[in-house]
């Protein structure tokens, strides 16, 4: 601990008694699970093996026991008429990665920018930026797409990497399921079901940039059709080096903690309760715009977070062909920094029935409520108006997957109709077909529409800039517009998927990507106005929708395992972009093509070795970012880890070998310090009995 | 240590709202603490998937019914259970593994070739497999192979053991003149608990 941090405790005197309310909860539920887990433990280690094994069973007994084929099974990735890249628990465990934003650094058509220590620009097919608004993303069914400024905040998204099930990472428009800003992709984040993390895990490490981890997971189980984890993690992280190789203000720490229960009441019935909660601080150095000389000013600043929601889910079979899922979500996040302290809370409802009708067709439609109720105070630099605001989104999607010919050629059509306070109606259509000549090989081809739809910043704050010297200042500041409308895009998409051999396959996809209505800034008419006897300009600039263009792009992976023990993965992402302005508008920065990069290589190698060793070398190129100045890198992760028995793992993990230290991104809007990415070292070490 | 970190930070956040958050978070850990606690412990099992009841009656096949000396090369030979067409089962097998019968130790090859059934004991016939049947069965009769399918009418058109779902549970159908056939003795304790159907 910090000692900065420490006298910050003391000066707020209300909270240190109240600290130890949820303290003494937390032990005591600690305890308490500890204490009944214990006696249902036992009878649940006999009977553990009842699960996957009925061989003991007698006939009789077999043919006394009821089989649900779950109708909507997890769908095979072949089957799948889009571009989707799954990341598995064991490629998450390998990477040597510590935050899901590192994590996401394999997967194709995904660019992956750290701003600094605690920031990352993440975007899907070009558009990359901060606020990166054409993503969306999911963590076990919940969004994590803030409306507030059309994007998500990073340094929030977090879990357990351990429980991690898998990442699916879906490229080009989700829209007609997802709903709105699915524009060029869709990223969902699962967890494990709590019957996967049975047991306990304790994992914590050191190194030069992760000063500090560790997370702890106690999962149990309540009877045959209960089971539950509980789980924290806290890290503190060093200050990255700014571009003169001075250091930086991004220094970072987070304590997050939270759990699941996944209980099956009876074969028709499966009710999934989770929930997190966490706090953290993050650092960055900041430029704010002041009306006399030198007319900007730089400060440290910390953006104190906070949070926590909790969710329930309820899946119902009516039949082995029908099913029904009900969830149910709250969320608040709250954010503080220098310009902004913003409270957010989101409640959301989803329905979702999947049937199949007729020999040939599998159904699925569902209906969505979400209300958002936020609080926004602002500063000099900038404000909502109005400060506090509700908004809804309510939608209704319906999708139907044809046979047309068994096993050989399916097509899915279907819709989203939503309505959202800002943007009103909103259709949102795709068609897929599929076409799989045999198992080995599949080719697909879609076309869909997705909108991103207006953030609530974009039609409603202001946001000081810059100050132009002159006799008279002149600040620069965006202000919303109310007029400003969303941004639509219309999708081609083309991919072949070939299973080569048991251990190698290939997977590649080709996009076509036609955009109208983009976001540029427009220029407006400068006014005079006064602060405290000074008079200045504004110029005020606001959101336009005057651009229009056109992304094209290859993604290609090839999965290669020449060995049982070794397992390569080559993935390589090709993207163009050509955006134009429309005639009228006075835009002069919007045209982003060179913020995203054009060419992007990930080779990951994954060796099982002699000895209980395990060696994984990850090299990464990026293209350079001519429009920020940003050039090209090459680098590499490695990762060695050794079980010196079964409950045991110790890992080293260099990260960034090649060079001191490289740039990736430098931010928009919000004027911060973007910091180098270090060569870093750390250590860590897992006991899982 | 990290947990009484993390606490403080959670509560010098936001001072305005603090007290809303520390409540929720009590009612987050009580709510957690009673789930925990009062989950009905008579509850139901949890559904078992279809094909990992399947692959256990797959098991008890091999321990009911007896092949022919011929078809072992030894007794130490093991009895292979084939997949043939898509496989259903991904991983419901794997409770096979290990097992023995008799003195055979169990092997599961999946995703068998129709040229592979000379090696094969038990055929699992895929419903993916439903136009090519006619070949597979005659290959496979002449080659004592006990043939076994979840399509529909399975035993009717000449497979050994169908099996069947009948009001979510797994019922079995079996083809004496198709065991006959093939060369193959089924056991009575497997006879009567089967549904015997002739073609």
């Amino acid at each position: 601990m910090k000692l900065d941090e420490f006298f910050r405790l003391s000066r707020s005197p209300a909270a240190l008694p109240l600290a130890w309310i949820p303290l003494v909860a937390t032990a005591l539920a600690l305890y308490l699970m500890t204490v009944t887990s214990d006696c249902w433990g036992q009878d649940g280690l006999a009977r553990s093996g009842l699960e996957a094994d009925l061989t003991d069973l007698s006939l009789e007994q077999l043919m006394d026991i009821e089989v649900t084929s779950v109708s909507k099974k997890v769908q095979k990735l072949s089957d799948a008429a889009a571009a989707v890249f799954v990341i598995t628990h064991e490629d998450i465990r390998r990477s040597g990665a510590t935050t899901i934003p590192d994590v996401l650094r394999m997967a194709p058509g995904v660019n992956v920018a750290r701003i600094d220590a605690n920031k990352w620009a993440i975007s899907i097919r070009g558009f990359n930026g901060r606020f990166a608004n054409k993503l969306l993303v999911l963590m076990d069914g919940r969004t994590v797409y803030n409306p507030i400024h059309s994007g998500v905040f990073w340094d929030v998204q977090d879990t357990l990497l351990e429980d991690i099930e898998r990442i699916e990472i879906i490229r080009g428009p989700g829209a007609t399921l997802w709903g709105a800003n699915a524009v060029n992709g869709v990223i969902n984040i699962i967890t494990k079901p709590a019957k996967d993390t049975q047991g306990t895990l304790i994992t914590g490490g050191y190194g030069t940039e992760e000063q500090g981890f560790s997370g702890a997971r106690y999962g149990g189980k309540i009877d045959d059709s209960a089971f539950y984890r509980t789980y924290f993690k806290y890290f503190n992280r060093a200050d990255a080096v700014n571009a003169l190789g001075e250091d930086g203000a991004d220094g970072w720490d987070k304590f997050q903690g939270g759990g699941r229960i996944d209980w099956n009441p009876s074969l028709k019935n499966a009710l999934t309760f989770e929930g997190d909660i966490y706090s953290g601080t993050a650092g960055d150095r900041l430029t704010v715009p002041t009306l006399d000389p030198p007319y900007s000013v730089s400060l440290d600043e910390d953006t104190d977070y906070s949070g926590g929601n909790v969710l329930g889910r309820w899946l119902h079979h009516f039949s082995s062909t029908s099913d029904l899922t009900l969830q149910v979500y709250y969320d608040r996040m709250a954010r503080q920094d220098t310009i902004l302290d913003i409270t957010l809370d989101t409640f959301d409802m989803e329905l979702q029935h999947s049937f199949t009708w007729g020999p040939r067709q599998q159904v699925v439609w569902g209906m969505n409520y979400r209300l958002y109720s936020d609080k926004i105070l602002g500063s000099d630099y900038g404000d909502f108006d109005p400060t506090s605001a509700d908004y809804h989104l309510a939608s209704a999607f319906i999708q139907d997957e044809i046979t047309l010919i068994e096993n050989h050629l399916s097509c899915l059509v279907g819709s989203k109709f939503e309505y959202n306070t800002f943007s009103e109606f909103e259709l949102q259509p795709n068609a897929r077909l599929l076409w799989t000549p045999n198992p080995r090989h599949s080719i697909w081809a879609a076309v869909s529409r997705a909108v991103r739809t207006p953030s609530r910043g974009e039609l409603e704050a202001r946001l000081d800039q810059f100050v132009i010297p002159g006799p008279l200042p002149t600040l620069v500041s965006i202000f919303g517009n109310p007029d400003f409308g969303s941004e639509d895009l219309i999708a081609y998409e083309a991919g072949y998927r070939w299973q080569a051999a048991r251990n190698l396959s290939f997977d590649i996809a080709a996009f076509y990507n036609d955009y109208a209505e983009l976001r540029t800034v427009e220029v407006g008419a400068p006014f005079l106005q006064e602060s405290m006897g000074i008079p200045y300009y504004v110029l005020p600039i606001y959101p336009g929708n005057k651009m229009a263009g056109q992304t094209y792009g290859v993604e290609a992976v090839a999965d290669w395992s020449p060995y049982q023990w070794w397992r390569l993965q080559l993935v390589y992402s090709f993207l163009q972009m050509d955006l134009h302005l429309d005639e009228d508008s006075t835009d002069t920065t919007s045209e982003v093509e060179g913020e995203s990069p054009s060419n992007q290589v990930s080779f990951r190698s994954l060796m099982n070795l002699p000895r209980n060793l395990e060696l994984a070398l990850w090299l990464r190129y990026v293209d350079d970012l001519p429009a920020q100045g940003v050039p090209a890198y090459v680098t590499m992760d490695a990762q060695l880890a050794w079980r010196p028995w079964k409950y045991l793992e110790l890992a080293l993990v260099g990260r960034n070998l090649f060079e001191n230290e490289h740039l990736e991104f430098s931010p928009e809007i919000i004027s911060i310090e973007p910091t180098q990415v270090e060569r870093s070292v750390y250590g860590r070490i897992t006991w899982r009995f | 240590m990290a947990i009484l970190i993390g606490l403080e930070h959670f509560l010098q956040l936001d001072k305005i709202n603090l007290l809303p958050k520390i409540h929720m978070m009590i009612v987050y850990f009580i709510v957690w603490v009673i789930m925990t606690s009062s989950v009905s412990a008579t509850a139901q099992p949890a559904p078992f998937q279809e094909y990992v009841v399947k692959g256990a009656f797959l098991y008890n096949f091999a321990r009911f019914v007896e092949w022919p000396q011929k078809a072992f090369a030894n007794e130490q030979d093991p009895l292979t259970i084939c997949i043939l067409g898509e496989d259903p089962f991904d991983n419901a097998l794997d409770q096979l593994r290990g097992k023995t019968t008799g003195k055979h130790k169990i092997q599961v090859r999946q995703h068998a070739a129709l040229s592979e059934i000379y090696s094969c004991n038990i055929l699992f016939i895929s419903k993916s497999e439903q136009d090519k049947l006619a070949e597979i069965l005659s290959f496979s009769h002449q080659r004592r192979v006990l043939t076994v399918s979840d399509m529909e009418n399975f035993a009717a058109q000449g497979g050994v053991i169908g099996l069947i779902t009948v009001q979510n549970k797994i019922r079995f159908e079996v083809n004496l003149e198709a065991a006959r056939r093939a060369d193959l003795r089924i056991s009575s304790q497997l006879l009567k608990l089967a549904i015997i159907v002739k073609e």
